[in-house]
């Protein structure tokens, strides 16, 4: 090969291999990519969603196409747990009649899983309704199970994005008169039919009453009376308000004169001096309103002289003008005493003490159970911290009765079924006591979650089945049978 | 007869015979579909764990999504199509479930959207899946898509399934379609 024709060569090679580079430069692999942008499902432009867009109730989803059991018919049984703290809000039940205690372990009936938090069940004629939060979806959601199977019938949900914070869930549902009632853990109020799931109302606190939701979020259970649903707003005009539970519409509402805040406290209702009335603890103080017709939504009294930072029990009447008022992280408890004298009255506070001085209680309620008060110490509360402890009434700081070193509960609910005491110590043992007039026994215990953690919601009771609950997972135990 | 006739005859014979018995066992065969068996999830066992995308020999695995538009809820806010705690609610890349970006949807009414799997981009990781399984009714699930599925002896996926959802199945059941229960 002659140096021309090599030399060619060499130029041909090299021209080639530039028209190389030149195209792998020019080609784009990506050209034929799509990109995905917002608009590609041709939502129209009036429908476009924010991220904090809360449409309370606006999904549905029926999971086995009808109201039944397995059998077809509908659920026989009539037993209610309707609310918080149940019918009589004492957290108190009993066996029906025809009922007896089961022997030995308590069977599980069965177990379905939550989003993290402590939202607790009730229970209405043969169904159980919880408001979950699933994670997943940011939504809060509120399920209907059958209670003898567990099997979801019905969920209703809306999305409301939130950062965990001890779990997500809080509230516990109140149903009455054909409607079940929500309170979301910001603040958002949805009733529906207890039986369809259809939508009836809702509200939003934040932006009709102008509610600042609490650290740790809203813990406040609704409270139903008749036909109207009482909620205790606490907003920057409106301390209590009454809702027609037919038509979400305001009946009355009380002035927030007071200055108070949501707590976590929920609206108990108490007659004090022969008057209904609504007793609620907010951060800055305690109020009565009364709850009588012709005067429904005014504040009775008030009194700001004990007003903890944070309070999650709610207030506790002990005598027929004396009112047990606790809070945790440190706060201890108070004897509230409200008097009328003619269209007076007076409310003071009597007794105030810190959580290692007497009668204490973190989250859980206490129960007054035949003229004895019943309460789980906090975590602060000295050598018997998170103890079950009984005291009477004339004396809140020396227990009657305790339970023994190594039956601590820490933050888990009891509740009284009968003469026995039922206790969900929070790592998920349940223990069973013996109720006497002024102490218990221990009858047995079992434990019910494995590697449970956070058992802290409170539990429901009806027609020989106890529902519980741990952060993640709510089971069914029979625990007494015809 | 002498001895090569009769070598001859006897060759004939056994070589009809077999001829006629090899057609007789391919016919027999190709009308009875013996041997026909198909692998299969079954989408009521199955548990999404994800290994339907990795154990597959093929490069993209046969395993696919589908979607049975009579189980959907048509639900706006689906547990399948967007990743968990979206910021905004709207198709934007950063918002989507599905990592190849195989489902779609089409506003129909208000609240309501009807979703399609795009099977060629599907890759059977099966996260939609778990999304609408979890929260929603369940209409997305995952099959094995017989044209592409090589029908190994023993499949790859079926050996590491720890929820025992990939079983043979004979041709009339080569899918489990929840809309066809």
């Amino acid at each position: 090969m002659n140096n021309k024709k090599l030399t060619l060569l060499t130029i041909g090679v090299i021209v080639f291999y530039l028209c190389l580079i030149i195209a792998w430069h020019l080609y784009d692999p990506s050209a034929h990519f799509t990109e995905s942008q917002p608009g590609a499902d041709h939502r129209p432009a009036g429908h476009v969603r924010k991220a904090d867009d809360v449409l309370i109730g606006e999904f549905f989803m029926q999971d086995n196409g009808q109201q039944t059991t397995d059998n077809g018919q509908p659920s026989t049984l009539k037993g209610e747990w309707p609310c918080f703290r149940g019918i009589h809000r004492d957290n108190q039940t009993t066996l029906t009649p025809s009922m007896k205690w089961v022997e030995g372990n308590f069977e599980e009936m069965w177990s379905v899983e939550t989003g993290e938090g402590h939202a607790a069940p009730v229970i209405s004629e043969g169904k159980v309704y919880v408001l979950d939060y699933d994670e997943q979806l940011s939504s809060d959601a509120l399920r209907c199970f059958d209670l003898l199977t567990g099997k979801q019938l019905w969920r209703r949900w809306y999305r409301v994005p939130m950062k965990r914070n001890h779990g997500f869930s809080r509230t516990i549902p109140a149903v009455s008169n054909g409607s079940v009632v929500t309170i979301g853990p910001e603040g958002h109020v949805m009733c529906c039919d207890k039986t369809t799931g259809e939508m009836r109302w809702s509200i939003d606190m934040k932006k009709r009453f102008g509610t600042e939701i609490p650290f740790w979020y809203t813990g406040q259970c609704p409270h139903i009376q008749g036909d109207e649903l009482v909620l205790a707003p606490a907003g920057k005009d409106t301390l209590m308000v009454g809702i027609d539970l037919q038509t979400g519409s305001t009946l009355w509402g009380t002035p927030n004169t007071v200055g108070f805040k949501m707590s976590h406290s929920s609206v108990m209702p108490m007659t004090l001096g022969g008057v209904h009335t609504y007793v609620y603890i907010g951060v800055g103080g305690v109020c009565g309103i009364s709850a009588e017709e012709g005067s429904r939504g005014q504040l009775l009294w008030s009194a700001s002289a004990w007003q903890p930072s944070v309070v999650a029990p709610s207030p506790l009447q002990i005598s027929p003008n004396q009112i047990f008022l606790v809070a945790g992280y440190g706060a201890g408890g108070a004897l509230l005493q409200v008097d009328k004298q003619g269209a007076t009255w007076t409310a003071s506070i009597r007794d105030s003490y810190k959580a290692s001085g007497g009668m204490s209680s973190e989250q859980q309620t206490p129960i007054n159970y035949q003229g004895t008060l019943i309460t789980i110490l906090p975590k602060d509360g000295g050598g018997m911290r998170e103890r079950l402890a009984m005291y009477r009434p004339s004396d809140l700081h020396h227990p009657i009765w305790t339970s023994a070193a190594d039956e601590r509960f820490g933050l888990g609910p009891y509740l009284v079924i009968g003469d026995r005491l039922l206790a969900f110590k929070e790592d998920g043992e349940l223990y069973v006591y013996q109720l006497h007039s002024s102490s218990m026994t221990l009858l047995r215990k079992q434990r019910v979650m494995e590697d449970g953690i956070d058992a802290w919601g409170p539990m429901a009771y009806a027609d020989g089945m106890l529902v519980v609950r741990d952060s993640k997972i709510i089971k069914c135990l029979k625990i007494a049978t015809e | 007869m002498d001895r090569r006739d009769f070598l001859r005859t006897c060759s004939a014979v056994v070589a009809g015979g077999v001829a006629l018995a090899s057609g007789g066992l391919l016919a027999a065969r190709a009308s009875t579909k013996e041997g026909e068996v198909f692998w299969q999830i079954d989408p009521y066992k199955c548990t999404q764990c994800g290994r339907c995308e990795t154990d597959c020999v093929l490069t993209v695995s046969a395993v696919k999504c589908f979607h049975a538009n009579k189980v959907c809820g048509y639900c706006d806010l689906c547990g399948g199509y967007y990743r968990p705690n979206v910021k905004e609610l709207n198709t934007a890349a950063e918002n989507m479930m599905c990592p190849t970006g195989a489902i779609s949807r089409e506003f129909v009414e208000e609240p309501y959207f009807e979703y399609t799997i795009d099977e060629a981009l599907c890759t059977g990781c099966g996260k939609c899946v778990k999304g609408c399984t979890s929260f929603g009714n369940g209409s997305l699930f995952l099959q094995i898509d017989q044209e592409r599925c090589q029908q190994c002896n023993e499949c790859a996926i079926a050996r590491v399934c720890p929820s025992d959802a990939i079983q043979r199945v004979s041709d009339e059941n080569a899918y489990k379609l929840k809309d066809h229960a």
